[in-house]
């Protein structure tokens, strides 16, 4: 049960053998033993206690999300992905071009035709802002990231990255699932796929998002595509319960439930006497038990109020403009630390203003934006750091592309999918390091450019997975995260 | 060093004096010809090397002088006659490079190499992308072998006698006879027959996707006639629910929403049309071939039939509004060949199929019969209807414009003002730029300026500004006057006509295709050669020949081709890939299991007589599913129980002999269905708009520009079949998601079955359930009055098609007396139950 998900090579589609084969199950589950565990469940311990150690039991095999091993040993065991839905500007925040000033109001040479996304090229416009040198590596940020600069050492920022596609929509489902096209599973999904999660009370891939909306495409950004829904980012939201239909509803009483679960079990069980080798019976029964346990690990699992003051000060939680994504950070901390595999976090969300799309008005844009994260950002790092977690946890920061040196409506830019920078820290990831460059507008990737493809790969490996053997068939082909492309990014490794 | 070089020659000619290079030496010609060769590379290859531009590409001797789609560009010693050059100078139209001007030096090059013959031989770069350009060509041959015509799937099927087994009862059925000997011939005996009860519950759901009333169970089980089961089987194929249920099936296949899906997933609102095509399609049974035909080509087989015409919205499912047109193309190619062929032919679209002899050029030759094709919004109205209301709605317009063009004038003033506000806002070297004479503007300051005119000065600060910041700054007569203006506007707007309904369709400009080109790697920047429409060549020794479009023709008649050599009785593929499908939602599994791949990496087929016996009987009987249907339910396999025995499950343990009937878990629209039919909701209406039952907001609020418009659990508009919710590809309805409906994107030809804690959850806590259990108690209370025992009862032969046990009954009257909600709660854990969710 224990196999590497690569070594599966079912036929197309036939994925339910690989989660429930009956070959495979028959020898070590029968028809009786997700019973005896709902039945201690349920005992006397009390709900809580009951889930608790439910927790560290040993469960029957046929939970898609079991822990699978690495391919590899790596440090990085999970993964916050925090995603600046709109694009950052890579020449306004870690990749300095001074010259700008100089050559301000002017054309860029050398560069071919430059394309837009709205249309409206302008000449040349420096930052509004400055840049310093921070931290042993003498890493360049500008006074937008006051606290990141704080952390640079143990950040590698990739300057010269470079996608397919200028436009939010096809850019996004790059950077989340390699394709610019929908239908494709997400890095969450491949991640979790991979290698299972390590907590059973909760959804292996859970996903927030911005207060003032999702980004577009929706849903699809964190889908499974054609692997199977078990491996789908599971939306937590910020109000209400974080998942769909998580409560009970609300004239059912915690004991009034209880006697249902029992009257479900026992006629269930009736029916699995008659069927005692079907594993899917017995599987689905279980299914509810963890339903039940999700119920009440889900709220406390991202119950903020449950951290010290000075945890939540880090985080620049209970103060403005860091309240909100300071609060997904630690939860997403808290969720990490709780075993859950792959946590995405959106920074932005909905069409331009509430996102980091500056088309115009850069300065107040990117002002807010930088504001309301940095801080959050750079407490992560640091809470994670103190509680030994860093060097299990894979950070990765990114947009979907960056944007353009040259104005856009007098005082923003448009999308520039030809060059920017994203960063990573934490498990396996080297410190202080920054990989390639832009040429010397911060428009195209020019030294040591990466692609997409190279970052997942990247991902994959950090977290000990073999990009090229982490397949799934589908549609008569072995798909892969990375398609037939990728390659690791040694400079950043450890 | 070279662009000393050129400056140098620049200016020698400026001065005009020195014949040009037709006196010097050849050595001299041949520089000069590189010289050329690099100032065409930088400036014009883009556009015309690889991609072809017009039909140009000046890489090699040979194309540059044949020239482009309009003629030759180069006329030898004459550069004031040569295209290339006038146009590069911007002396005629078109300017070349649109964008910008050549620099002087370089133009004159061009010219002296024009006048010296305008010739690139002797340039190495010249004749070896002229060698690469040959071994492209060669690149896009991929003969098939004799051998990979052997292959099964590409063989036609024959019809073999039945087999006559031992097994007493399984001659009869062709089905039981080849089931029955191949299990013989592996020791594993047939499953006893399924009880009645449990019969009848799988027929109802395989076939209609609903419960069968208690009553309806109860007169099968009574019935004693030899023909009871026929009865029952032929009763179901005359549903029109049957419609419903397989409609579902071909959606999975087609990968149909109800939206575009991309950024903005604007939907589609008219697309329903095709659902219900389908729906009715099946129910009438349309032979299969018709059915084919006019979904790829319901315009060119039947322009004037409204049905053939919506069923071309086959042909607009694919998700629209983002990508590239090779892209959507692809999309259509993959679904087009999973779902009719069975084969993966859009692994070709890059290189040479990697497992079946499918050549790239198979894949380009197909994309040629669907390159011409284009959006048509087909009126569902006649003709005259059609004119009237374009007329009407013309003239309304017409009195329209110059009131709008009045309220402009009217904000013209108003508008300034705040356009001069903004400019005297920016930044100094912007309003530099703006204050320029146009002609003395440098490059970027040309820019910024247009910036300025379209931020500023134009549509985008009207975008940025609305009516309202206008109107503010009007003095009180002028803002009556606006809104006098404004009012009669809105007036004429409700003399508009309504719209007709539309179907959504397909269409092509005329019988003379668009060029289309093979494609090396995939790269629409690298065409090769100009492709024909071609079908499979693995499946057709002979080049299929596809018809003449008459002169009259609205289109190539291309897709009309495809569909007659899918037809064609000699297609060893489309018969084979239906009968499978079909077998597939009958048996839990197909006959192949990869029902959408035939080819090397997908499953031999584990009956290969049968499958060919089935797909000749289908083609034999005028491709009648139906007849399938009947042919398969009424077998004994179909009849077998699905209980585990565990002597045959340790010889096949994956049933690929079909010793048992599957036991499946329903599909989530089924699961919907079911619950609304106990609870006795059900609103049994065929077709229509589709429906928005209610999403939390939460779920989908953030999406900007997209919406789903839910209606409350306890509104019955909302209470009908789920084939008619809504398909919103970037809002999904969490429940059918969660329960592994397609993605809605790629089309899918079997479903996963996961099972997750998320699925319990929305089963347990989702208000639509809890309505409907709310309901379905209500109404066993109603049926069975006030007894508990009466009240278990009917519950249980409702929910599962039978009544429940002593155990069962005393347990449940239990529950039901210990709580004031008790039935509602029973019912509840009712549709919850693994018996419920499965199909057995």
């Amino acid at each position: 049960m224990s196999q590497r998900p690569h070594s599966q090579h079912t036929g197309c589609g036939h994925i339910e053998k690989l989660l429930y084969s009956r070959r495979e199950l028959l020898g070590s589950l029968g028809g009786g033993i997700a019973g005896l565990a709902f039945a201690d469940l349920l005992s006397r311990n009390g709900l809580l206690q009951a889930a608790v150690a439910a927790q560290t039991q040993t469960k029957p095999g046929g939970n898609p999300l079991a822990p699978k091993p690495q391919h590899f040993p790596a440090k990085a065991k999970a993964v916050i992905s925090v995603f600046c839905y709109g694009g950052v500007s890579q020449i306004d925040t870690f990749d300095p071009k001074p010259d700008l000033v100089k050559w301000q109001g002017e054309t860029m040479q050398g560069v071919g035709p430059v394309r837009t996304i709205m249309g409206n090229p302008g000449g040349l416009m420096p930052s509004p802002w400055t840049f310093k040198k921070y931290g042993q590596s003498g890493m360049d940020v500008s006074d937008l990231f006051p606290h990141i600069a704080g952390q640079v050492d143990d950040i590698a920022f990739i300057r010269s990255m470079y996608a397919t596609s200028p436009a939010h929509g096809p850019a996004l489902f790059q950077m989340n699932t390699g394709s610019i096209l929908a239908g494709y599973p997400s890095v969450g999904s491949w991640v979790t796929y991979g290698l299972g999660s390590e907590n059973e009370n909760l959804p292996g891939f859970i996903v927030f998002t911005d207060y003032r909306g999702g980004p577009i495409n929706g849903p699809p950004n964190w889908s499974n595509g054609f692997l199977p829904a078990a491996y789908q980012g599971t939306q937590f939201r910020d109000k209400g319960t974080p998942i769909v239909d998580l409560k009970p509803p609300v004239e059912r009483t915690p004991d009034q439930q209880r006697e249902w679960l029992r009257l479900l079990h026992d006629l269930n069980e009736k029916h699995m006497d008659v069927n005692p080798l079907d594993t899917e019976l017995s599987a689905r029964v279980h299914s509810y038990e963890l339903a039940f346990r999700m119920q009440t690990h889900a709220p406390d699992a991202i119950d903020v109020s449950k951290e010290t003051d000075a945890t939540k000060k880090v985080y620049g939680v209970g103060e403005q403009p860091t309240d909100y994504f300071g609060r997904q950070l630690l939860m997403a901390r808290r969720l990490v630390e709780r075993g859950v595999r792959f946590v995405q976090v959106f920074s932005g969300g909905g069409n331009f203003d509430p996102s980091w799309d500056a088309h115009w008005n850069l300065k107040g844009n990117h002002g807010l934006h930088c504001a309301e994260t940095d801080k959050p950002l750079a407490g992560l790092i640091k809470d994670l750091k103190s509680r030994g977690l860093f060097e299990s946890t894979l950070i990765i920061w990114h947009g979907e592309f960056g944007r353009l040196p040259i104005s856009e409506r007098l005082d923003g830019r448009d999308h520039n999918n030809k060059g920017f920078t994203v960063w990573l820290a934490g498990g396996g990831v080297k410190g202080g390091t920054c990989v390639g460059s832009t040429d010397q507008y911060g428009y195209a990737a020019a030294e040591n450019p990466k692609s997409v493809y190279e970052l997942h790969a990247t991902i994959l490996h950090l977290l000990g997975l073999e990009y090229e053997n982490l397949t799934y068939r589908f549609n008569g082909r072995d798909m892969r995260l990375t398609d037939v492309h990728g390659k690791v990014i040694r400079e950043v490794l450890a | 060093m070279v662009a000393c070089l050129l400056a140098g020659a620049a200016a020698w000619y400026a001065g005009g004096s020195v014949p040009a290079f037709a006196r010097s030496s050849p050595a001299d010609q041949d520089q000069l010809a590189r010289q050329a060769y690099q100032v065409l590379k930088t400036h014009c290859f883009e556009c015309h090397g690889a991609p072809k531009r017009s039909g140009l590409d000046m890489r090699t001797q040979e194309t540059l002088m044949a020239g482009g789609a309009n003629g030759k560009v180069i006329v030898p010693h004459d550069p004031g006659k040569s295209r290339l050059y006038l146009y590069a100078t911007h002396e005629a139209e078109k300017k070349m490079p649109p964008t910008y001007k050549i620099p002087d030096a370089d133009l004159e090059t061009l010219r002296a190499w024009i006048e010296a013959g305008g010739s690139l031989e002797g340039v190495q770069e010249a004749a070896s992308a002229a060698k690469d350009a040959a071994d492209l060509a060669k690149a896009e041959e991929r003969p098939i072998k004799p051998e990979e015509r052997q292959y099964w799937a590409f063989k036609v099927p024959v019809r073999v006698a039945p087999p006559s087994p031992r097994t007493p009862g399984w001659n009869t059925n062709p089905i039981d006879a080849f089931l029955a000997s191949a299990m013989e011939a592996k020791g594993v005996r047939p499953s006893p027959p399924a009880d009645r009860r449990t019969l009848i519950r799988r027929a109802y759901l395989d076939v209609l996707g609903l419960p069968p009333s208690p009553e309806e169970v109860e007169a099968f089980v009574a019935d004693r006639t030899p023909d009871a089961w026929t009865k029952v089987v032929d009763r179901l194929l005359a549903s029109p629910h049957y419609g419903e249920r397989w409609a579902r099936h071909w959606m999975d296949l087609v990968r149909y929403a109800d939206s575009e899906g991309f950024e903005f997933d604007v939907d589609r609102p008219q697309m329903y049309r095709y659902r219900d095509y389908l729906i009715d399609s099946f129910n009438k049974d349309k032979p299969y071939d018709l059915f084919i035909k006019e979904q790829l080509a319901g315009d060119e087989f039947a322009p004037d039939s409204d049905e053939a015409m919506i069923a071309t919205g086959f042909l607009r499912l694919g998700p629209s509004g983002g990508g590239t047109r090779q892209d959507a193309l692809d999309d259509l190619l993959a679904t087009t060949s999973l779902t009719f062929m069975g084969l993966t032919v859009g692994c070709a679209r890059c290189h040479n199929h990697k497992f079946d002899p499918i050549p790239q050029k198979d894949y380009y030759r197909l994309q040629s019969v669907f390159f011409s094709t284009r959006e048509v919004e087909y009126p569902l109205a006649p003709a005259h209807e059609v004119e009237t209301n374009r007329k009407a709605a013309q003239a309304v317009d017409a009195q329209q414009r110059p009131l709008r063009d009045e309220l402009k004038k009217i904000e013209a003033p108003y508008l300034q003002q705040i356009l001069d506000r903004e400019i005297a806002k920016l930044p100094e070297y912007m309003q530099i730029a703006w204050k320029t004479p146009a002609e003395k503007r440098t490059e970027g300051q040309r820019l910024n300026a247009i910036q300025i005119e379209k931020t500023i000065t134009n549509d985008s600060l009207r975008a940025l500004t609305t009516e309202k910041d206008i109107v503010v700054l009007m003095p009180d007569a002028v803002k009556a006057k606006h809104a006098e203006v404004k009012a009669k506007i809105a007036e004429l707007d409700k003399q508009k006509p309504k719209p007709l309904p539309t179907a959504v369709s397909i269409g092509e400009r005329g019988r003379m295709p668009q060029p289309s080109y093979f494609l090396h790697r995939g790269s629409p920047d690298a065409p090769g050669s100009q492709m024909t429409p071609g079908v499979l060549s693995v499946v057709s020794p002979e080049e299929w020949t596809f018809p003449e479009p008459p002169p009259d023709a609205k289109s190539s008649w291309r897709r009309r081709g495809l569909a007659e050599w899918l037809t064609w009785k000699g297609n060893p593929l489309t018969a084979r890939v239906m009968v499978n499908r079909i077998w597939q939602h009958h048996f839990g599994e197909g006959i192949v299991r990869t029902p959408g791949n035939l080819g090397k990496m997908g499953e031999r087929p584990s009956h290969p007589e049968l499958l060919d016996w089935l797909a000749v009987e289908f083609m034999d009987r005028g491709w009648s599913l139906k007849a399938m249907h009947r042919l398969m339910l009424t077998s004994r396999a179909y009849q077998m129980s699905s209980n585990d025995i565990a002597a045959d499950l340790g010889v096949d343990p994956e049933n690929r002999l079909f010793w048992r009937a599957p036991r499946v878990r329903l599909e989530a629209e089924i699961i919907r269905d079911e619950i609304l039919a106990v609870s006795g909701s059900l609103d049994q209406t065929i077709g229509g708009p589709s429906i928005f039952p209610y999403i939390d907001p939460d779920l989908f609020e953030e999406s900007s520009r997209r919406t789903w418009r839910g209606k409350p659990d306890t509104d019955p508009a909302t209470w009908r079949r789920s084939i008619y919710v809504f398909l919103k590809r970037s809002i999904r309805y969490p429940m059918f998601e969660t329960f592994d409906q397609p993605n809605l994107i790629n089309s899918a030809d079997r479903r996963n079955r996961t099972i997750i804690a998320p699925q319990a959850l929305i089963l347990m806590n989702n208000g639509m359930v809890l309505t409907q259990s709310k309901l379905f108690a209500e109404r066993v209370a109603r049926d069975a009055g006030s007894d508990v025992g009466q009240q278990v009862d009917r519950a249980f032969r409702l929910a599962l098609a039978r009544p429940p046990d002593a155990v069962e009954r005393q347990r449940s009257i239990a529950f039901v007396k210990a709580s004031p909600d008790g039935l509602t709660e029973f019912c509840h854990a009712l549709v919850n139950l693994n018996e419920f969710v499965y199909r057995q």
